[in-house]
């Protein structure tokens, strides 16, 4: 009974609080910018009248177009049964490790790219042939990455590296973890379509990668497709700081310290949501050719963290 | 420790991400000062009062003098990007990893039979030595030679404080006097290649044959 009243609190969790994290970001960068921003529940707002609208498909589209966004949506709702948010060891740990959870968020960035192809207009190709650049040279950094979180862990399941650094708070400061999460950070952006990687702000097509990708959805497709972008950010942010932060997380369930957990959880994502938005602020979006350098950055950071936790004992 | 190498090292690094040769002079003067932030860290460790003094020295002549000259050359010649490098930044980005795993390689027996505390640094410092060799190796333009040199002679001090906890120090201060002296004279090869040349592509360096 308890398994499963655990991994729904975490489905529900990652459906309530993804939409006001992105509304966080949205309204720190608006206030850096020196605007008002809107309030921080526009995206519930935003979802809430989507699911309203009435639904407009292209004549070229296929099953594809129609199936993508509920692929992307579950795709994304599964991987947040793994991901540790409150609790760790999670009970369908034994079911899917990092390595799965990766891997179904891939997932959708596929059906997505499939679907941008899928409507015959020309910005949906542009949009899906970037976006599967960028995915191509990501993954052989989120592979090394993960090997590099899991090397101190000795394995890459996510409720032992979470007991395991939980178990050795020294060994946050090491050069290797702290390498591995940069590189996982990079990748973050990467793959969540943020800047320097991509705007997510932009309303000119020619800047756009996964805007572009999503630009012939309307109405509830659109609010699928959306609500899982935000869902797989907000997933991406709580494993890079579970994984590197542990503390906090619960590892009895009892009420309070899945209290403690939820607040420790909050705090960690409001941190590293400030520093996105200031990073956002900071910095201009790089030029398409200029990407791969970024994630050969990345890849180098992720080999110095497996060398240096591996080789050096 | 094994922090700071690594931190040394990833600046070296960054010389291979970034175009604009001021940011190569600023790569370099960061290098410096967490190779300084090193080298009080381990005088705090062994205790050794003359660390203190070299790295007081390092701090004047690494940080604050030579990327003050560097930058004053790089000033009046104008150069700003480096043009189009042998190697392309991904490839070096690559190579860079294979070098690190190299001089990992190499160093496991010193790593395994010493019992330094301060071991672990010592592959990071090695792959310091071998990025500065591949940015010399690599890069045309003069200055990014000049900021490879003075990478790998990072390398090698930081190897050397690492591995014996600093060298006498009047070997350290000829050491110094030296590579200073290097960079003045290299300064002046600058200034004669952009008069002959109009550029700083170490290529055209190959009309002088004829």
């Amino acid at each position: 009974m308890i398994p499963w009243l655990l991994e729904a609190l975490q489905c529900l969790l990652t459906l309530l609080l993804a939409p006001g994290l992105i509304g966080f970001v949205r309204l720190l960068k608006a206030r850096l910018q020196g605007r008002r921003g809107p309030p921080l529940g526009q995206p519930y707002r935003d979802l809430a009248k989507l699911l309203d609208k009435e639904r407009v498909v292209s004549t070229q589209a296929s099953w594809i177009f129609h199936a993508a966004p509920f692929v992307v949506f579950a795709s994304t709702l599964v991987a947040s049964l793994l991901v540790p948010l409150v609790a760790a060891p999670l009970p369908f740990d034994r079911v899917g490790d990092l390595i799965v959870v990766v891997y179904l968020l891939l997932l959708g960035t596929f059906f997505l790219a499939l679907a941008g192809l899928d409507t015959a207009s020309p910005f949906g190709g542009m949009g899906a042939s970037r976006e599967m650049t960028i995915a191509a040279l990501a993954e052989p950094t989120i592979a090394l990455a993960i090997f590099g979180m899991a090397a101190g862990a000795g394995s890459t399941n996510l409720g032992e590296i979470v007991a395991r650094t939980l178990a050795n708070p020294g060994s946050t400061l090491g050069s290797g973890h702290l390498m591995a999460f940069a590189a996982l950070f990079i990748v973050m952006l990467a793959e969540c379509g943020r800047l320097p990687v991509d705007n997510p702000a932009t309303h000119l097509e020619l800047t756009m990668i996964h805007e572009a990708m999503i630009l012939e959805y309307s109405g509830p497709y659109l609010a699928l497709v959306e609500w899982a972008a935000q869902m797989k950010f907000f997933l991406f942010l709580s494993l890079l700081s579970n994984l590197v932060c542990p503390w906090g997380v619960a590892v009895e369930l009892r009420p309070r310290a899945l209290g403690v957990a939820l607040a420790a959880l909050v705090v960690k994502l409001a941190v590293l949501a400030i520093g996105i938005a200031v990073l956002e602020t900071r910095l201009a979006k790089l030029r398409l050719f200029r990407v791969p350098e970024l994630l050969g950055v990345s890849f180098l950071l992720a080999l110095l963290a497996i060398t240096s936790s591996f080789l050096v004992r | 420790m094994t922090l700071a190498s690594s931190l040394v090292l990833l600046s070296g690094i960054a010389v291979l991400w970034r175009h604009s040769l001021a940011a190569y002079i600023r790569a370099f003067a960061r290098q410096s000062f967490l190779f300084v932030v090193a080298i009080v860290l381990i005088a705090a460790q062994t205790g050794d009062a003359r660390l203190y003094v070299v790295a007081a020295l390092v701090l004047l002549m690494k940080v604050v003098l030579i990327p003050n000259i560097l930058q004053r050359v790089q000033r009046h010649v104008g150069a700003d990007l480096e043009i189009h490098p042998y190697v392309n930044t991904p490839a070096s980005l690559v190579i860079t990893g294979a070098l690190t795993l190299l001089s990992y390689a190499v160093a496991s027996p010193v790593t395994a039979l010493g019992s330094l505390p301060t071991r672990g640094g010592i592959p990071l410092a090695l792959a310091t030595v071998f990025v500065g060799l591949f940015i010399l190796v690599s890069r045309k333009s003069a200055l990014s030679q000049i900021i490879g040199f003075l990478i790998l002679e990072n390398g090698i001090a930081l190897l050397a404080v690492l591995a014996t906890s600093g060298v006498p120090l009047i070997v350290e201060l000829g050491v110094f006097l030296d590579v200073l002296l290097g960079v003045l004279v290299m300064q002046v090869f600058v200034y004669r290649i952009r008069e002959t040349f109009e550029t700083l592509d170490v290529d055209r360096l190959k009309e002088l044959r004829h």
